[in-house]
Parts: structure tokens; sequence; C-alpha cells
């Protein structure tokens, strides 16, 4: 059971033949990274080649799910009409820790628009959206995994 | 026995430009989207001195639904010899399509290009306004497993959507927000742009916005939509179209206004950039605060044989006020983070400003038609025709979005 930040109403995600294994973690609530088997360069959203090496061979690197606000916007608008009572909401570019630098476009919950920061630490949360989908989303660390694992 | 075969490079210019009207969003409802599109190729024809059937090539950018093949069989052009569509993506391709058309003439494959767009979002779905690349679902039960893509795009946004990143106003709030961290640019530096492009519309009869003055008040007191953006930061969406037709120097010694010379032009993206409109989160760190255009810059300043200080009169594409600055940046007009000072100065304004900058009054007063009404503008500064006009320009900037792989065009005065 975890709790639900945004409406049914919102866009769920697609996913193509390089993608689905990413959402298949995110389901099980692991949050990964694409890293190429051969030069172990990491990639994101992923791909079917590693952009420095070109090699097709990729694992998923499992990530602590720990990171810093790179940087985030404060959303004042309704850009469809279920998300008016839920407003402002955050949508944050997260540097997710030990993933060399991949960044994660979602939102930081369970705080206060007003007191986000660049460079705040934040962790995941996982809103499941069914039994085969969960979606991750970052509220502020405690301060004990504060800048672990950069 | 040797036959000495004399070639002449074929140099290609502008030599018409036309609009329809341009209204607010959903302001034209006695015709469709194409047959503004019509209209608008039909004016720039007419301009050059030209009839349909002296075209032979049509050019456009990403996403347009006004198709060239359906175009040249309406138009009832001879022969369609050139047809291209630019994969840059929503406002990046503009100065890209003038430069594809540059292109054809120049190689011989086509005489005469028309670059045409046409926007009529009170048609179709409006940009601002929420997902249009994932379907909403209509209530619970929750779809319980992910999709598969029909797309690359479809995969992509995958990773933004579902978080409420909708629109570009809240892809380039991002930028911007990290921007105003690096390098202390304000609101107020934004507003600079706000104001005096509204400015620059108020001389203009074809713009929007042209009866509705802005003040720095009236920016502040905006409703804000993404933060660090406001209603007034962001283009307007409308109705309305534009084109531009392109031939050889040969031919344009009849166009009764004269050529336009494209001294040069640059496309395109740097590593990493990204794949597309929402996906610059994962830029190098030194390129995502910025527009991503300095590998176009220099490549165009290189080709061109000329720099910023040689440029009279700058269109930058204005999607968003805080993104002018950017690209002001990248064009070399400024340091590095000195383009909210430097839009400060009042060197965006005409007449006494350092560099006058959209002086149509832009996307944000004008008319958003993808920065295609940047290079009509452009040619009216070279032409005398402006209602801002700078003094005796010869040269002049067009750029095309910031934050997306973008192109850039110099125009000349011959």
């Amino acid at each position: 059971m975890t709790e639900r930040w945004f409406p049914d109403e919102m866009p769920m995600p697609a996913a193509s033949a390089e993608t689905m294994g990413w959402w298949e973690a995110a389901a099980e609530h692991r949050l990964v990274v694409q890293r190429c088997a051969q030069c172990g360069t990491t990639r994101h959203p992923p791909g079917p080649l590693c952009p420095h090496c070109r090699s097709s061979a990729s694992q998923w690197r499992q990530l602590p799910g720990t990171g810093r606000v790179y940087t985030f916007t404060v959303v004042r608008q309704a850009f469809i009409p279920s998300l008016s009572d839920r407003l402002p909401y955050v949508v944050a570019a997260v540097e997710l820790d030990d993933s060399a630098g991949a960044r994660l476009v979602s939102n930081l919950v369970d705080v206060d628009p007003a007191e986000v920061t660049l460079d705040m630490a934040v962790e995941v949360v996982w809103e499941d959206m069914g039994p085969e989908l969960a979606l991750p989303r970052f509220r502020p660390a405690p301060a004990t995994t504060q800048g672990r694992g950069r | 026995m040797v036959t000495a075969v004399t070639t002449t490079r074929r140099a290609a210019c502008v030599v018409g430009v036309g609009e329809t009207r341009y209204a607010k969003w959903g302001g034209i409802t006695d015709a469709s989207e194409y047959q503004l599109a019509v209209q608008s190729i039909l004016a720039a024809i007419a301009d050059a001195g030209l009839t349909p059937d002296d075209v032979d090539g049509l050019a456009s950018f990403a996403e347009d639904r006004n198709d060239a093949t359906f175009m040249a069989a309406d138009l009832g052009l001879p022969e369609l010899r050139y047809a291209s569509l630019s994969w840059l993506p929503g406002g990046g391709g503009a100065c890209a399509a003038l430069a594809n058309a540059a292109m054809a003439v120049e190689s011989g494959a086509a005489e005469a290009v028309v670059v045409y767009r046409s926007l009529c979002q009170g048609q179709f779905r409006r940009f601002g306004r929420g997902p249009g690349n994932l379907p909403a679902r209509v209530g619970p039960p929750r779809v319980p497993h992910v999709r598969r893509a029909t797309s690359l795009l479809e995969a992509h946004v995958a990773f933004t959507m579902p978080f409420g990143m909708f629109s570009p106003p809240i892809a380039y709030a991002m930028v911007l927000q990290r921007h105003m961290h690096l390098f202390g640019t304000t609101e107020e530096h934004m507003g600079h742009v706000a104001v005096t492009t509204r400015a620059h519309a108020a001389r203009n009869p074809r713009a929007v916005m042209g009866g509705r003055p802005m003040t720095m008040d009236d920016y502040l007191a905006s409703r804000m939509v993404s933060e660090p953006f406001r209603l007034f930061d962001c283009c307007l969406e409308n109705d309305g179209a534009c084109a531009v037709v392109v031939t050889t120097t040969e031919r344009a010694a009849d166009a009764p206004k004269g050529p336009v010379a494209i001294l040069a032009s640059a496309q395109g993206a740097l590593h990493g950039f990204g794949h597309g409109q929402y996906s610059n989160v994962g830029m190098p760190d030194d390129d995502y605060a910025s527009a991503g255009a300095r590998g176009v810059a220099a490549r165009l300043w290189a080709r061109a044989g000329i720099g910023p200080a040689d440029i009279d009169v700058a269109q930058i594409y204005d999607h968003f006020t805080g993104l002018v600055l950017l690209s002001l940046e990248d064009f070399g007009f400024c340091g590095r983070g000195e383009g909210g000072p430097y839009a400060a100065s009042g060197a965006l304004a005409w007449p006494d400003g350092a560099m006058p900058t959209n002086t149509h009054g832009g996307s944000l007063s004008e008319a958003y038609i993808h920065g295609l009404n940047h290079v009509v503008e452009g040619v009216r500064q070279l032409r005398g025709e402006s209602t801002c006009q700078v003094d005796g320009a010869e040269t002049c900037l067009v750029t095309s979005a910031a934050g997306v792989p973008t192109s850039a065009v110099v125009l000349g005065r011959r």
C-alpha cells in the first residue's frame, strides 16, 4: 500500500524494447540505470547502443534510490483538469547517486514547494499504479542518508 | 581535345515573403490551417514577382500537418523537383528548412523553393494544454501494466509525462531555474525580454498583441505558470501562416523587391544533447543551462566569415523569454551567464539598443508560427520594410528554437 499523490487521469507510460526492462524493475520498486557492459558508461533513458563505445551489451545497475535535485520547477497551472486541486506540484530532475550522473525526471512529494532547493538530498518513494506498474517519486532524504554514495 | 567547362556557383537568396493575418488562438474560423498555408504561399510567391508555375520545391520542418505532396498538387506546380521536412523538432527547424531550400537551389536540384508554416492551434490541440503524446486515461481502474509504445517518442515521453512534465513551459522552466542558480539571472531580466518585444509589437499592425502595451509591473503581475515562468514569459498560441521563397541570385535579378542573401546557415545538435524536446535534462552539465546552440553558433559564424559584432539586428526564437537570454549567450552577443544583465541594459530595444532583437514582436507578441515569422522579419529588415526598421541594416541573425536540436541563418543585403 503506497500513497497516491497524483490523479488517475495522469498519462501512463508506454515502453519500447529498450525501455521495458527499466519499467519492469520499477514495478518491483527497484530503481535502476542502464549501464554499458563494455565500458561502464550509464545512459538514461535506456537506448539500444552505448553512445560512448557503441556496444549494444548492457546491464541494469541497481541504484540506492538517493540523489540530489539538479533542477526543478513548481507547476502552478493545471494542464489537465483533475490536477487543479493538486496544485502546486514539483517536477524535478534528480541526479541519481551511484549512476555516474544520470538524471531522472520525477516529482518531489511530501515537501513544501517553497522549501525545495537545488542540490537538496532526496530519496525515492514508490507509487504503485497497479500490480505491474510503479512510478518513482522523491522526497527529502532524512539527515542520516544525506551525502551518501556520491 | 579538352573542353573547358566553366561553372559558376549558384547562390541562393530570398526573394519573397508572405503571411496571412495573425489572430489569437481560435481567432481564424473561416479558413483551415491548410488553406492558410496555401494563402501564405501564394502571397510569398506574388511578393517574389513569380507564379506557382515558377515554383518546383517545397520545404518545411517537423510536425507539419500540411504535407508538401498535397500542397504541390493543390498549388498546381508543373513539376515538384524537391520536397523536404527537417527532422529538427518543433521550432528548431525553421532556419533549417530555409537552409535546406537554399541547398536545393544551390545544388541545382530546384529553381525556386517555398518554405512554409501554418499553425492553427484553435483547430488542433493547444500545445501548452497538457498531454498530447500519451493518451490521458479516463477514470479508474488504473492500467496495471506498461503498454507497448507505438513510437520512439511515446517511449521517450514515458519518462516525463507521467510525472506531470506535460508541456514546454515546464521543461524549460527547469532550464531557467538552473541558469538562475548558476548565474543569478532574475525574473526582471526575463521581464525585459517580454516588455521590449511587446513595445516592438505595438508598431507592427500584424502583431496579435499589438494593441496590448505591457509594463514591467504588468509582467510581474501576470500569473505564474511553472516557476520561474509567468504567463508573459510564454509565447503566444495562435492562428496564422507565413512563407518564404528561395531562388538563385540569377533569377532574383527580376525580383521586384530585390534579393536578400542567405550568407550562412548551420543546424544540428552537440553530442549528448538528448533525443528531443523533453530530454535535455540529460545534457552535459556545461550545456544544460544554455540554448544548446554553441555548436550551431560556431559553425554559423565560421561559414559567414563574420561574428556577432558584425550583426545589425537579430531575430531570436522566443518560445520563452528566458531562452532568448540563453541564445544571446550561445551566439556570442554577451558572455556565458550574462544574458540577463545584457537584456536589462536595454540592448534588445529598438532603435537605440546594442542589438535590436525581435523587431516584429517575436513569438511573444507578434505571432507564434514556429519562428518562420522571424525569417520573414529578417528579410523585411534587410529590405528596409520593418515597422521597427534598423537604419541601414545589412546583416541579420535569425535563430530557431533554443533547448532542442536547432538551426540558424545569417541574412544579408546584397
